[in-house]
């Protein structure tokens, strides 16, 4: 246990960079390695696109390495592994990791005013139990028999050891595990430091919204990962002892346990996910927006208890992924209901953000473009979901490409933006130099645009009838006539990925050639990480700061003609001065 | 309050601050809530096949003992408040702390024996973890459980070390106070195993 997070500047190498309990670096640690986990998860995007495109053509340059007995054919079996594991990769060890890894670990101490985490060294334990698993993960890429071929969702029997052999299925689960213990621990640090360790003056009502939408992503994350730790231990008693959790009850296995029950304990989990990639998004559009159209975030409160109340409710719908598992009318309906509700907080939101940007100044910077383009592509996809909640459509578009489109948009394309307009807005605290804009904006609208096309046109093939995970398309007559449709889907797809490939170049090119940020606050915003330098230095705050501000107190008209900002930590002009807090600095302040 | 200056930490570090007790208090509070989630998944999972059976326990063949179990659920909830009794004469500097903890560590061991001898009797029986449900979810939830005793049980060793070396006493709690929080939540994880499986 640190003294409010305190500790001394390492020294050797190994402590400063790898084994460090510096938020700072443990964010950095946990960046790199989404980034990095990203691009081989967008590689297996790019294959899987090439096959759906061109059944039984040989994959171009990597296939003869990676698969030579094909000659660079994707086999069925070698595309099951690839959607399931590219699932797999892109939730728990790409976004996972830059949203919530990085710019939880980033954002919470800077944005409060504390030194660091409240628990340093469970942080760090944090980024090594997912690099565990993430090791564990790539491994079972490279076993025989192959990885995980049951999907990302990983139902039995298919994930039993009736329908796949080999240990990579095992594995996965494993690696899952590890990934969810990763996200409890950084979950109860998160949780434990916002409620803790504030600055004096930082009430609940003056918290930037970033932190907001981190404090609901880990009460999610310590509540819901441990029903997919105990679903995954499950999974690996029923596949290394033969236990029979769920092998269903028949003649010839003789079980006595249920398939379907592995499905419920996935999605008591697995719709909680989706908003814990959500909300920190959410959080981080809520205040770009504000920063860069110069105008106060409209209806904070309001924003905050829609948050809230996505929330709880995430913890209440999970039943619409099992419509069709034979669900009782009545769960179905309540299901049904409680989801349809969800828009309801989903709508709020929305207005709040069109709200803020109306008649603001914008600044189109390219953080502010990719905070717009969440509220476009999350709105696209929060509109498709009323068909999937919905069981009378829902039946019909249950396991279609309409559904692969639907949480692209919702929980990949959105969580993916959030966290680029994240990289371009903190790059210049965390790096000390900017990434550069004018890539920045191309790389925006080569990926938005393509982007929009490969999922929009999923909802119509998905329509149509085509059917996720079918290694040939061109094999069912009815589904070869939408062959059109997928090569579209296709060639946007692989634009989007070289689109990417040009954020990589920006990226390494910026992170150190890049343009140099010598000023505190190169964005004029009123957050507590840009009273500091850039980068931030060792011990963020010098003094911890004491906050009189809300953090989006922009344009007001006290502040006069020439400043359209004020730092959390200045008091309006015109305004009496807060009485001076009579706690120590760094001591806790209740709301 | 009666201090034991003989127990009073010999190394320099500064007494914690109540505020860094609040700190881990809640920490650990937290995780015994994402723990208390894990279990309740597994217990959801045993509860859900259970009801599907049309007999339960089986019949016609040897189950695991219910008198020993029950002795198991005597020797943990008397570890309890042991564990109870060692924290708060911890707290008061009172000699009391190490031989309490260390009867709370030999009330765990014998735990940890009976729990094995449950297992080698079922399975001496024949009765494996690929039996069928009622095997698969004993196996399950205990093996779960048990993993949970051994941490226990490394934890009550690490605290059973740093109390020998002074290293923890009244002013210096947090760790044996969350060892012991940690400690009942596995006592009371245990009861609720024994009376959904053995008692109902």
């Amino acid at each position: 246990m640190s003294h409010d997070g305190i500790h001394p500047e390492p020294t050797s190498f190994l402590r400063k960079h790898v084994f460090s309990v510096d938020h700072k670096v443990i964010a950095k640690q946990f960046m790199w390695f989404g980034l990095v986990w990203l691009l081989i998860g967008g590689l297996m995007a790019m294959m899987i696109r090439w096959q759906l495109a061109n059944p039984g053509e040989p994959f171009p340059v990597l296939g003869k390495l990676l698969w030579p007995h094909t000659e660079g054919v994707i086999s069925p079996d070698v595309y099951n592994m690839l959607f399931s594991m590219h699932g797999t990769i892109m939730i728990f060890l790409g976004l996972t990791p830059l949203l919530i890894g990085a710019w939880g670990n980033y954002c919470i101490p800077l944005m409060i005013g504390a030194r660091d985490m409240i628990f340093p060294t469970l942080n760090m334990l944090s980024f090594w139990t997912v690099v565990a698993g993430g090791a564990v993960g790539f491994y079972s890429l490279f076993v025989p028999l192959g990885a995980l071929e049951a999907g990302w969702t990983g139902y039995p029997p298919l994930s039993s050891t009736v329908g796949t052999q080999g240990s990579g299925e095992t594995l996965w689960a494993v690696a899952v595990f590890l990934i969810g213990a990763s996200s409890i621990m950084g979950g109860i640090n998160y949780i434990t430091t916002i409620v803790r360790l504030r600055a004096p003056g930082m009430t609940w009502g003056r918290m930037p919204l970033t932190v907001w939408g981190l404090f609901f992503t880990a009460v999610l994350n310590v509540l819901f990962l441990p029903v997919i730790g105990s679903a995954m231990l499950l999974l690996i008693l029923d596949r290394v002892f033969g236990t029979q959790f769920y092998v269903a009850a028949t003649f010839s296995s003789g079980g006595g346990g249920d398939p379907i029950l592995y499905q419920h304990l996935f999605w008591i989990f697995g719709h909680p996910e989706v908003y814990i990639l959500i909300l920190p998004a959410w959080g981080i559009v809520g205040d770009l927006l504000s920063f860069y159209a110069r105008k106060p975030a409209f209806g904070y409160r309001v924003t905050v208890g829609a948050m809230f109340a996505v929330t709880v409710l995430s913890a209440l719908v999970y039943g619409h992924h099992m419509f069709t598992t034979g669900l009782s009318a009545m769960l179905g309906e309540s299901f049904m209901l409680l989801t349809m509700i969800i828009s309801v907080p989903g709508e709020i939101l929305f207005f709040n953000w069109l709200h803020t940007i109306w008649k603001g100044s914008l600044r189109m910077t390219t953080a502010m473009c990719f905070s717009l383009g969440v509220i476009f592509v999350f709105g696209l996809g929060g509109l498709t979901g009323l068909y999937l909640a919905t069981i009378s459509t829902d039946i019909f578009l249950h396991d279609t490409y309409f559904v692969v489109g639907h949480f692209h948009l919702t929980m990949a394309a959105s969580a993916l933006f959030g966290a680029f307009a994240g990289l371009y807005h903190w790059m210049p605290k965390m790096f000390g130099r900017f990434l550069d804009e004018r890539l920045g904006l191309l790389h925006f609208w080569t990926t938005i645009v393509p982007l929009t096309i490969v999922f929009c046109t999923m909802f119509v093939s998905g329509y149509a009838g085509m059917p996720r995970r079918y290694a040939d398309p061109t094999s069912a007559p009815y589904v070869a006539e939408l062959q059109g449709l997928n090569t579209i889907t296709s060639i946007a797809a692989f634009i989007l990925g070289a689109a990417q490939l040009l954020f990589a170049y920006n990226f390494i090119k910026s992170r150190w050639w890049g343009k140099k940020c010598t000023e505190d606050n190169p964005w004029q915003v009123g957050t507590l990480e840009w009273t500091i330098p850039s980068p931030a230095p060792h011990y963020n705050f010098k003094e911890i700061p004491t906050v009189v501000t809300g953090p989006h107190e922009f344009s007001h008209p006290a502040l006069g003609p020439d400043r359209d900002w004020i730092s959390q930590t200045e008091p309006l002009p015109g305004t009496s001065p807060e009485p001076s807090s009579p706690a120590a600095p760094g001591a806790p302040v209740t709301a | 309050m009666t201090t034991n200056v003989a127990l009073m930490p010999a190394v320099d570090t500064p007494p914690e601050s109540n505020r860094s007790r609040v700190d881990a208090s809640l920490g650990m509070a937290l995780f015994i809530g994402s723990w208390a989630m894990a279990f309740a998944t597994m217990f959801l999972a045993f509860l859900v096949l259970r009801q599907r059976q049309e007999v339960w326990p089986p019949q016609g063949v040897a189950l695991p003992s219910f008198a020993m179990a029950a002795l198991a659920t005597v020797v943990l909830l008397a570890s309890s408040v042991t564990m109870h009794r060692a924290v708060v004469l911890g707290a008061r500097g009172e000699r009391g702390f190490a031989r309490w903890w260390s009867a709370t560590l030999a009330l765990a061991l014998g735990f940890a024996a009976i729990q094995s001898w449950l297992w080698v009797d079922l399975w001496g029986n024949g009765r494996l973890p690929h039996s069928g449900v009622y095997e698969s979810t004993f196996y399950g939830l205990t093996w779960f459980h048990a993993l949970h005793v051994a941490v226990g049980l490394i934890a009550l060793i690490v605290g059973l070390i740093g109390i020998a070396r002074t290293r923890y006493g009244a002013q210096h709690m947090n760790v044996p106070r969350n060892i012991g929080v940690f400690w009942h939540f596995v006592d009371v994880v245990w009861v609720v195993l024994f009376v959904t499986f053995f008692v109902f």
